[in-house]
């Protein structure tokens, strides 16, 4: 791969590598949820001093292990999830968590519990596919029994106090999130430095991920926008990360994204006393999403939005093989999307694999037609 | 002008559609009599399969003229369709549908046009070949009546969402989703209620709303007790394969149950199944079996391969090979105890639509299995691993092993698709095929 551009400030801030992030949380006493993709209360395992940490995979992974429990026509996210447990990768984890996100994470959580059976106490969640009044009351009691589940294991209870701290908390943590994309052209620095320091919320403490993006903030901030083409990323997760680098060398800028990693979860900030409706609240107005089964229109018209705010002229869907909620909407978004001269593209590809040589070209020759 | 349209449909159904369709089914009769082959390892199809054609294709016979004259509904299969069967509406299955052109072959034109379109060739064969069919207008039904409502349940995949989503999008008509959480272990009662809540404050208003009337309680009762007799009917005939040799094979089962899936709630479905169970139990009686020699019996799991159903037939009849009973056949039967009809409707229906063999749990699933080798007098599982299906999919690799290392019974994995016959590898099939007829010693060498 050839060198950034060097309009880029590159690496500046200093971010710890996961491992050590746990190995310090559980020094001081808490606990470590393994959790799968993509919706959950991070406040709720906060409140009981338990550090959520996300599973992206880990990318770059054989799956030889889950090959034998699941077909090859399930994702590699799901593989790379079940490989990297058998391996006994998450032996350092107190709990794991697999919200019902797809089918594939349904069946995922399923042999967890059934066949796999693993030390942890493992828990699933659904995630209601509605935006009505009947899912908030349903989420908050899947949410609810968590809480019970968590007592139950902890020996500790959380107070409604407690729970509202720690909402507010991650709240917060989102807000700044939100500031940093809606800053991004202003942010001197590559997508990769850019995708490392937002994902790090992955498994970060709240508290420290404030901070650093804080941090991140100062040091990259400039008066004047980059100069750049601005493109929007839409899918489940920027894996494998190269990708950003080939539209930087492009001379482009990824501006939003609808990253399942990112986008999607921007969270409006919640009200109320009760924390579970709170909690539930958040993710049932968490924005258009496939796995949340929403429609085509509210899907385009938010990649619209997107698109307009930040005078991006293209969207690539950066899709994991297989993700079936993901390909059904891309006819219908690709087209609504082309009637408003925005153009677009469709990479399939696989979390463990490198990225192509065709890939990359398909990409570069998309950047090139963007004026 | 609905006048008209209701004169158009008694004529068209009644003065012609049933004429015709009777005259097709005595061609049927004289056809299915002929297919008497001495050198054939199965015996005569039951006589009831020509009357099956009859009845599937005068509800898709009616369903040409219907516009104007019912409200329609497209729904999915394990849509909580007793509510809108009340308020009068007729029913479409898009999955039906895509089975049926599977069955007669003509869906990998309609997936083409699909993927031309830009759906994706790893989404769901069904999808596929519906979505060729509504963008083309082909379809071997005729003509399906355009849809005042759709109505999808999640509780046999989250593929259907999606599915109902697109054609919200090409259809531009309302779309209720009826969320019926995944079932990991016991159904819990804030799942009940969550169910519960949707089809009183989501689906009723909507259907009341396009229905132009009000549900009636007396109504709904009764679709639920037509409901409950066919499904019962539908489980007393599988449950009578448990003999020896067996009446049926899952090839005949998965065209017999058409009309428990499409047409549950009507009466003459409840008259269809008992017409059946009268052949079937004959059968029974006589010992006469669905083939004429059954060496091993086999349990079936996973949607069948519509578009291969006649060569698996005889190829594993050659070989003295009943597959009497398959999870997705009696899937839809063993909802029925569930169906009270002393208890609320509502919390009744709720209950029945979380609970689909696909609703739950894998371990669930190799339970079920277990159970019904043991019960059947099974010898084997063949568990059809379908590119298609992820949510039935998932979890067979490790229900194999269980099912082989645990509970010492001969199964085996066959990867295909139950309509896209590119994900069907001919050889590959037959190697493992006759493997497993070797490991069951039925093997021709």
């Amino acid at each position: 791969m050839a060198a950034h551009s060097m309009v880029y400030l590159k690496g500046m801030i200093n971010l710890k590598k996961r491992s050590e992030i746990i190995k310090k949380f559980k020094a001081e006493g808490g606990q470590i949820a393994a959790i799968a993709p993509y919706h959950y209360p991070k406040a709720l395992f906060r409140a009981f001093n338990i550090l959520p940490v996300e599973l992206w995979g880990p990318p770059k992974l054989n799956t030889l292990e889950s090959k034998s429990h699941i077909q090859t026509y399930i994702c590699s996210v799901v593989h790379s999830i079940l490989t990297f447990h058998l391996k006994g990768n998450l032996s350092v984890c107190d709990y794991i968590l697999i919200p019902h996100t797809c089918d594939s994470l349904q069946g995922l959580g399923s042999i967890f519990l059934d066949f796999i059976k693993p030390e942890q106490k493992a828990f699933t969640l659904y995630i209601p596919r509605g935006r009505r009044q009947v899912d908030i009351d349903f989420l908050s009691k899947e949410i609810e029994k968590i809480y019970n589940e968590l007592q139950k294991a902890t020996g500790t209870t959380p107070d409604k106090n407690e729970l509202n701290h720690h909402i507010e908390t991650e709240e917060q943590a989102v807000s700044m999130v939100k500031k940093l994309i809606k800053n991004r052209a202003y942010l001197n620095t590559d997508d990769y430095t850019f995708y490392k320091t937002i994902r790090s919320k992955e498994y970060l403490p709240a508290e420290d991920f404030i901070e650093i993006a804080e941090e991140f903030y100062k040091t990259y901030k400039i008066d004047t926008p980059l100069n750049k083409k601005p493109v929007i990323l839409s899918g489940l997760l920027p894996e494998p990360m190269e990708i950003l680098n080939v539209i930087n060398e492009k001379d482009g800028l990824v501006a939003g994204d609808d990253f399942a990693t990112t986008g999607r979860r921007l969270y409006p900030k919640s009200e109320g006393q009760n924390p579970f409706v709170r909690m539930a609240k958040s993710i049932v107005h968490s924005p258009p999403d496939s796995s949340r089964g929403d429609s085509v229109e509210a899907r385009l018209n938010h990649l619209i939005h997107i698109t307009e705010k930040t005078g991006a002229k293209g969207v690539i869907f950066f899709i994991v093989k297989f993700c079936e909620m993901e390909y059904f909407y891309l006819p219908h978004l690709r087209k609504g999307l082309s009637e408003k001269g925005i153009k677009s593209i469709v990479i399939d590809t696989d979390i463990n694999d490198e990225l192509s040589q065709q890939t990359i070209t398909r990409i570069e020759v998309f950047m090139e037609t963007l004026k | 002008m609905n006048v008209l349209k209701k004169l158009k449909y008694a004529l068209m159904t009644n003065l012609i559609g049933k004429p015709y369709l009777r005259i097709e089914r005595k061609k049927s009769e004289k056809k299915i009599a002929k297919l008497f082959n001495p050198d054939s390892p199965l015996n005569p199809p039951l006589k009831i399969t020509a009357y099956t054609k009859e009845f599937v294709s005068s509800h898709y016979f009616k369903g040409r003229y219907i516009e104007g004259v019912k409200p329609v509904a497209w729904v999915t299969s394990g849509a909580p369709i007793e509510i809108l069967k009340a308020l009068g509406f007729f029913l479409i299955y898009p999955e039906n549908h895509a089975a049926l052109c599977g069955a007669r072959k003509v869906q990998m034109d309609l997936i083409k046009t699909a993927e031309k379109e830009g759906l994706s060739n790893n989404v769901c064969s069904y999808v596929r070949t519906d979505i060729g069919s509504l963008l083309s207008g082909r379809t071997p039904a005729g003509k399906l009546p355009k849809p005042d409502l759709l109505l999808a349940c999640s509780n046999i995949c989250q593929t259907v969402l999606h599915w109902y989503r697109m054609l919200e999008k090409h259809l531009n008509i309302p779309l209720v989703i009826i969320d019926t959480p995944f079932v990991y272990n016991e159904i819990e009662p804030h799942q009940v209620e969550y169910v519960k809540k949707q089809l009183l404050h989501s689906l009723l208003p909507v259907a009341e709303k396009i229905a132009k009337k009000s549900l009636k309680e007396k109504e709904l009762k009764k679709v639920i007790k037509f409901s409950k007799d066919a499904t019962e009917l539908w489980l007393e005939i599988l449950n009578l394969c448990k003999e020896k040799p067996s009446p049926l094979t899952v090839f005949d089962q998965f065209v017999f149950m058409a009309p428990i899936v499409e047409m549950r709630g009507d009466r003459e479905t409840v008259d269809y199944y008992n017409e059946m169970y009268k052949e079937v139990k004959s059968k029974v009686n006589t010992r006469k079996g669905a083939l004429k020699r059954e060496r091993r019996r086999l349990l079936w799991d996973n949607l069948p391969i519509w578009f291969k159903m006649r060569e698996l037939a005889v190829k594993m009849a050659e070989r003295g090979i009943s597959i009497p009973i398959s999870t997705y056949t009696y899937a839809w039967g063993e909802l029925a105890p569930l169906m009270d009809l002393k208890k609320d409707e509502f919390e009744v229906i709720a209950k029945v639509y979380l609970s689909p063999i696909l609703n739950r749990g894998t371990g669930h699933k190799l339970n079920t299995m277990v159970k019904m080798v043991k019960e059947f007098k099974l010898d084997g599982v063949i568990l059809h691993s379908d590119r298609s299906c992820k949510p039935y999919s998932m979890g067979q690799m490790d229900q194999r092993n269980r099912l082989i290392e645990e509970f010492k019974i001969p199964a085996m994995l066959l990867e295909a698709d139950q309509n896209d016959e590119n994900a069907y590898s001919e050889e590959q099939i037959a190697i493992r095929i006759e493997s497993f007829f070797e490991m069951l010693g039925v093997s021709y060498g």
